[in-house]
């Protein structure tokens, strides 16, 4: 029985090395621990929270409860997710985990996500929102089209199409939404 | 029998007016566009288009988003033949024969049969809908909280299991991250607030469509953009567009297949059209004669896949109307809607509303007559379409994503909710988990959470009928089964059991 558990669970780890690459298994064992840590603090969160004995309701219908096996199912899942990730062979998974972190993919990611936090955070609400509009399409045009460009394609052809793309867009996005279908925008 | 008939008959009535068939022919090829444009898909589609059809009437505004949904699933075809990669992830099965097909010089052949294949499977999956839907609802009306709360873990696990084959784990992940999201907020049972830490925004838990939004808007921006190199396109269409009689009648078979496995992945809860497609796909190629030519510019095999998945999205609207469990993440976003719009999906829709089931029936009916005529008249300019350069599309549809997760309650918060599951998201899935299993634990954990807290109230916290009542024991033992068999020791085990068994049959 022991021999035979033994052989299954080489070959799944093999099976698991061949699915998997190698920095996602170290990826994999970042997110294990990180899900047993959130399941923990939200089982800490559902077994505090208020019973409600006052109101005198059942022991088994507290808030708390399907949180709270939640959590555990959480914290099973990553714990199965950690182990498995850990006892897998990934030689050199940490360094390829830190180069797919700074790869041109991952600088082109958050590219975009720096654009959409300044848009949606700081100009949304602090402009008005066809202005916001248009400086958040054109920048985005400009940046992935001349600074991260992929094809290259002529500046000064970029830079009008950035222009109009970013006039003609927060106008539609604007007279559609406020006029034809009287949704209200930010 | 002969009264659905009849209601479905005032369905498409109903529908015959022209407001509703321009707003038919807007929505299909709107859709279509959506579908075919790599980063935009049917989900997304969907979750935006709910801002836009805010102020309808409510069945204009179901019609609109049905027409999306279904136009978008067959768009996709066309990016995944002419370009070799899927427009959505339902035609990920369609590359593998439609593009050899296009670099043999039949793309108009295989956008042709793309178009017959992805009408007939709807249809298809529109009878199974018409017939199958009524007799579920009845049953469910039979339903107690014990039933409820495990069709909803079932729904959770089981889209958790299917949509990450691979690696099941991630599912289940999945699916009790979207469950513990919606914890968060008012409880129904004792209107006890959790998880708000004294923010009032909270309070209302997190609404469906921002967060959709976000983990199918901003984290598929994400997603295209990060991409270095750019798919162009690689063939031309000049061939005969229109398929002959004689091409579908002979792969009769595989199309009937295709249909109703289709609709069987549509009524899985939360499995969507990539399954179907990816199903139908796999049962055609283990019985076709052909074997050998799947993936090679089949035609077979593109019927298979585009009937696998047009099928998908009338059999998903099975459970989605009669029980409230989405089919798929776009019909998830629909129950949003419906919900939006003052209909109530579930078992009592049928003695509630029930025109409103024939007339799902009638749009998807309507909606196909629209693609196909697009489809197989409109190949030009859809080509067009394909050629928007990234940069500027994915621009304008990031404004979209700010202002549909905003225009529903005018919120700058939903926005924020947008934010965190678009970068969440896109961090989950690439590490490869899906998002179906997520959604469908934000749309369920309610369902779930209510139901089980009732069912012990009822018993004055007895568990036992959880496990005694036929259904409950049935979905139970399911549940169990399905865990047990992603285990791979455990489905190894069993299999080898199997083999044993048929190996001793045969000596």
């Amino acid at each position: 029985m022991t021999h035979n558990s033994d052989g299954s669970d080489e070959t799944a780890g093999e099976v698991q090395a061949e699915r998997a690459s190698l920095p996602m298994l170290r990826a994999d064992l970042l997110a294990g621990l990180f899900f047993i840590v959130l399941g923990a603090a939200i089982l800490y969160g559902s077994w505090t929270m208020p019973r409600l004995e006052v109101r005198r309701i059942h022991p088994l219908t507290v808030p708390g409860l399907v949180p709270g096996l939640l959590s555990i199912a959480l914290i099973v899942c990553g714990t199965i997710l950690a182990l498995r990730s850990w006892r897998a062979p990934a030689p050199g998974g940490w360094g390829e985990l830190g180069r797919a972190l700074v790869s041109e993919a991952a600088r082109r990611a958050f590219a975009v996500i720096v654009l959409v936090l300044i848009y949606t955070l700081g100009l949304v609400g602090l402009v008005p929102f066809w202005a916001a509009t248009a400086a958040f399409v054109f920048a985005f045009i400009v940046v992935f089209e001349i600074w991260l460009a992929t094809v290259k394609r002529p500046w000064l052809a970029s830079l009008l199409w950035a222009a109009g793309l970013a006039v003609t867009a927060s106008a539609a996005v604007t007279l559609v939404f406020e006029r034809a279908f009287l949704v209200r925008l930010p | 029998m002969l009264d659905g008939l009849g209601l479905l008959f005032g369905g498409i009535a109903h529908f015959m007016t022209p407001i509703s068939l321009f707003n038919i022919a807007w929505a299909t090829l709107l859709g279509i566009v959506i579908g075919a444009l790599p980063g935009l898909t049917a989900t997304m589609g969907v979750a935006l288009l709910v801002t836009l059809t805010y102020k309808m009437a409510p069945d204009q505004a179901i019609l609109c988003l049905m027409c999306l949904y279904s136009g978008a699933i067959y768009g996709g075809s066309r990016t995944a033949i002419l370009l070799a990669i899927p427009g959505t992830p339902a035609s990920a099965a369609t590359t593998l024969d439609g593009h050899p097909l296009a670099l043999q010089g039949k793309a108009g052949t295989a956008m042709g049969l793309a178009t017959t294949s992805s009408a007939i499977g709807t249809v298809i999956g529109v009878i199974a809908l018409a017939l199958v839907a009524p007799l579920l609802a009845e049953a469910a009306l039979r339903f107690g909280s014990y039933e409820f709360f495990w069709l909803a873990l079932f729904g959770v696990i089981i889209s958790g299991q299917l949509t990450a084959i691979d690696d099941p784990l991630k599912g289940y992940i999945a699916g009790i991250l979207g469950l513990l999201v919606a914890m968060v907020g008012m409880e129904t049972l004792h209107a006890h607030q959790r998880f708000t830490f004294g923010i009032p925004a909270l309070g209302g838990g997190v609404d469906l469509i921002p967060a959709m939004v976000g983990a199918f808007g901003l984290a598929e921006i994400l997603g295209v953009m990060k991409r270095t190199a750019e798919a162009r396109i690689v063939s031309s269409a000049n061939d005969r567009v229109l398929p002959r009689i004689g091409e579908l009648l002979r792969y009769w078979r595989t199309t009937v297949r295709s249909g109703l496995i289709g609709t069987f992945v549509g009524i899985v809860p939360g499995v969507g059209e990539d399954v179907g497609a990816w199903a139908s796909y796999a049962a055609a190629k283990r019985s076709s004669k052909e074997a050998a030519l799947f993936g090679k510019g089949s035609k077979e095999g593109l019927i298979a896949a585009e009937t696998g998945n047009a099928a998908v999205v009338p059999g998903a609207m099975i459970p989605t109307l009669t029980l409230a469990l989405p089919g798929s993440a776009a019909a998830a976003v629909l129950i949003a809607a419906m919900f939006i719009h003052g209909i109530r999906p579930g078992p009592l829709l049928m003695t509630e509303n029930p025109e409103f089931l024939y007339q799902i029936v009638a749009i998807l009916l309507l909606s196909t007559v629209a693609f196909t005529i697009f489809g197989l008249f409109l190949t030009k300019p859809l080509i067009k379409v394909l050629s928007v350069p990234r940069e500027r599309l994915m621009a304008v549809v990031y404004v979209l994503c700010v202002v549909g997760s905003f225009a529903i309650t005018q919120r700058m918060f939903d926005i924020y909710v947008m934010l965190f599951f678009g970068v969440v998201g896109f961090i989950l899935r690439e590490m490869k988990y899906p998002m179906a299993p997520l959604v469908l634990g934000i749309i369920l954990g309610d369902l779930l959470d209510l139901n089980l807290r009732r069912g012990l109230l009822l018993t004055n916290g007895d568990p036992s009928p959880f496990f005694t009542r036929p259904i409950s024991l049935a979905i139970c033992s399911l549940i169990v089964i399905t865990i047990l068999m992603s285990i791979p020791a455990v489905s190894k085990r069993v299999r080898a059991l199997f083999d044993r068994g048929n190996g001793s049959a045969r000596a």
